[in-house]
């Protein structure tokens, strides 16, 4: 008993890692109506820039809070200068331009600062906390407990806020928000300003556990594209409940189905994903897109 | 109609532009020398011999890919900076090394390859096992060295099998054997893990620990699970190991931060039992200080290199010599994080050792005084290990000798404990 709650709660602490990556992605698509394979690589840039801020002596809050501070100027400037001149046209061509984005990133970041595995210190310590025979590392309580406030945010910006309402209808319909007198090209700055820099706390929780490198999170972007595919493209809590789903239950069909084992549990959120979208093409908390003909 | 023209005049060139640089290719080499006469190979003339290197120098690899060339370069930079190497053939050459970016993907390896195996005299160094393995037959079918690369698959070092091939590194069945060795020695009953790579890697390593505790009364192994290279945590596993009541964890692992969070994982369910690293994930500095590896009865790996980080060999020499040509001569500022490095410098050694037998400069020769080294101790390896290329179905480095991490760095052990 002790080990299957243990493995359910390593599964939740995967899952988080997951889900920090998810929700930028939500972000982004809930503000500028793209899904940003870039996301990744960009969490991963802002991880480097506190590592360098860090290696110069500035302290670990300060340097985060400045790496978040200049994602959020890279977010926009990316949006401004490259995905601006994509976005009138094929969405296809944008989704492929932030993949080139991911490659040029990834290629960037190993070329200043190698391929080698960098250290990155943590906010939380590892020192574990046992209850009922289970026990958890202040990180993954902690990781855990600001994506939960992440998402809480996130879920509130877009349902109880004028910004979030904006950064919505640019994203369904640029023209129409236009016309009704939003700034549509701040907005979409903003939405990718704002996304990137959520991609930094990501990058700075989960950088201590997988060590810094400049592939770091690719593994990670499938496992958070399945997330976001689970959970639905636009709620902040369907993906990061379908975050934790997927970490756990991954877990459990590893150590539980003989079948499916180590080997095979990388199927298991793709399995999920088929038969939700099967029985409910939205995703788990999505809502439908209504297009009026 | 535009469209199609402007497609068909690209491609004009491009075949223009290859044609060019083919001839350019053959004009280069035609233009050595004379001298040497009609025999010598390519890459080779009376005063410089050029070696090819594909190694992973993008990536995830790039970290023990990079020192791969660093090693060898220092090496030969530091013996070009004296006047070069003194051939058996009485001649003094300079070495000069190529070295290409494969990412650790056998297409760019074979490319790779196929613009360099012209141009050098012999591929060396070049780490891992499904990029060696791409060109491994053309090579082959070329008669072009390949050797001392960086890949413990043993195909490398079956002469039947592989006439223009030698590996370098023990193949991993030659670390887990040892390490078996070493549990069985002990007397004292174990319980034994076993967490590996799901691939020919982590295979091998279990195979050669498997073979060395077979049929011993003191050891059993009560659990064995595996995970795939691709995964970004085991921490899953740890908790199930750590439910079998192991004392010791056999952990065949290639990927670095899965190591780290894997010692940090059994230190959190308060599981320490003596673990086991294979040789290339058991650098104090990046793997066993990160992973809290003090916290455990003892971290074991396998070695035939001396560390440089250990403060046993601060004062040696050997050290001294290899940490200032690095820096000088191998555009490697740094400490180096990964054995490869040294690895790759025991290569430059061994290389010049078959230099000085070969008495014509063809890669035949070269193949045949390669090939009949006998414990030649290389700078830089421990006491107890020795190169000797002449016996078939073994690596140029065929001995390991097991060792405890001590806080900083390893010692040799002859037991458990």
């Amino acid at each position: 008993m002790a080990t299957f709650i243990q493995l359910i709660v390593d599964g939740l602490s995967t899952g988080s890692v997951y889900a920090a990556i998810a929700l930028a992605l939500v972000l982004v698509h809930q503000a500028t109506g793209l899904i940003n394979f870039a996301q990744g690589g960009m969490a991963v840039l802002a991880a480097y820039s506190a590592w360098w801020l860090l290696s110069r002596g500035v302290p670990l809050v300060l340097a985060i809070s400045a790496s978040v501070l200049l994602s959020f100027a890279f977010g926009a400037v990316v949006e401004r200068w490259l995905m601006r001149r994509f976005e009138r046209g094929d969405p296809d061509t944008a989704v492929v331009v932030t993949i080139g984005l991911l490659t040029l990133i990834t290629g960037v970041c190993g070329w200043l600062f190698t391929y080698n595995n960098q250290q990155f210190p943590s906010l939380f310590s590892l020192d574990a906390v046992t209850f009922l025979g289970v026990s958890v590392s202040q990180r993954s309580i902690g990781t855990t407990v600001v994506i939960v406030v992440v998402m809480l945010l996130l879920q509130a910006l877009f349902a109880g806020t004028k910004l979030g309402l904006a950064l919505r209808a640019v994203a369904i319909n640029p023209q129409s928000a236009a016309f009704s007198g939003l700034p549509v090209e701040r907005l979409l700055m903003v939405g990718w300003g704002l996304a990137a820099a959520l991609g930094a706390i990501a990058g700075a929780l989960v950088a201590p556990q997988l060590t810094l490198t400049p592939g770091m999170l690719d593994n990670a972007l499938v496992y958070a594209l399945a997330a976001v595919i689970l959970g639905g493209l636009s709620s902040p809590i369907g993906v990061v409940v379908a975050a934790w789903m997927i970490g756990v239950l991954e877990n459990l069909a590893a150590v539980y189905v003989p079948l499916i084992g180590y080997d095979l549990k990388v199927a298991v959120p793709f399995i999920l994903i088929f038969v939700v979208l099967v029985v409910r093409p939205q995703g788990l908390f999505g809502r439908k897109t209504v297009v009026r003909v | 109609m535009s469209r199609h023209f402007r497609s068909r005049k690209a491609l004009v060139i491009a075949v223009a532009s290859t044609l060019a640089l083919t001839f350019a290719g053959c004009s280069r080499e035609g233009g050595g020398d004379g001298a040497t006469g009609a025999a010598a190979s390519p890459g080779i003339t009376d005063t410089t011999v050029r070696l090819g290197i594909s190694t992973p120098l993008s990536g995830s690899t790039a970290g023990p890919g990079t020192c791969t060339v660093a090693g060898v370069k220092a090496y030969f930079g530091a013996k070009n900076a004296a006047g070069g190497v003194a051939f058996g053939d009485g001649k003094t050459r300079t070495v000069e090394i190529e070295a290409l970016d494969d990412g650790y993907d056998p297409q760019r390896a074979k490319a790779n390859y196929d613009s360099l195996k012209d141009d050098v005299f012999a591929m060396t160094a070049g780490l891992g096992t499904p990029t060696n393995r791409a060109w491994r037959e053309a090579a082959i079918a070329d008669e072009v060295p390949q050797v001392l690369v960086m890949t413990g698959d043993p195909l490398f070092s079956d002469t039947q099998e592989s006439p223009w091939q030698l590996g370098f590194v023990p193949i991993y069945q030659n670390e887990g054997e040892a390490f078996g060795k070493l549990l069985v020695a002990s007397g004292a009953p174990h319980k034994v893990a076993i967490l590996s790579q799901n691939d020919d890697y982590g295979a091998g390593y279990v195979e050669g620990f498997k073979s060395a505790v077979e049929g011993a009364a003191n050891i059993e192994i009560v659990d064995e699970l595996t995970y795939e290279a691709t995964d970004t945590s085991v921490d899953a596993q740890i908790t199930q190991l750590s439910a079998s009541g192991a004392d010791v964890i056999f952990n065949a692992m290639s990927l670095v931060p899965l190591v780290v969070s894997a010692l940090q994982k059994a230190q959190q369910l308060n599981w320490l039992p003596s673990w086991f690293l294979p040789s290339n994930t058991s650098s104090p500095g990046a793997v066993v200080e990160p992973g809290g590896g003090a916290a455990f009865p003892g971290i074991y790996s396998v070695s035939f290199a001396k560390a440089p980080a250990s403060p046993a060999f601060a004062g040696d020499e050997d050290v001294q010599t290899y940490l200032a040509a690095l820096k000088e001569h191998g555009d490697y500022p740094d400490a180096p994080a990964f054995p490869h490095c040294q690895w790759s410098w025991m290569v430059g050694a061994t290389l010049e050792q078959a230099f000085t037998t070969m008495t014509e400069p063809t890669r035949d020769d070269f193949m045949r005084a390669l090939r009949s080294i006998e414990n030649f101790e290389a700078p830089l390896m421990l006491p107890g290990t020795a190169v000797t290329t002449t016996e078939s179905g073994q690596p140029a480095v065929p001995t390991v000798v097991v060792q405890k991490y001590n806080g900083k760095g390893y010692d040799t052990v002859e037991s458990l404990g």
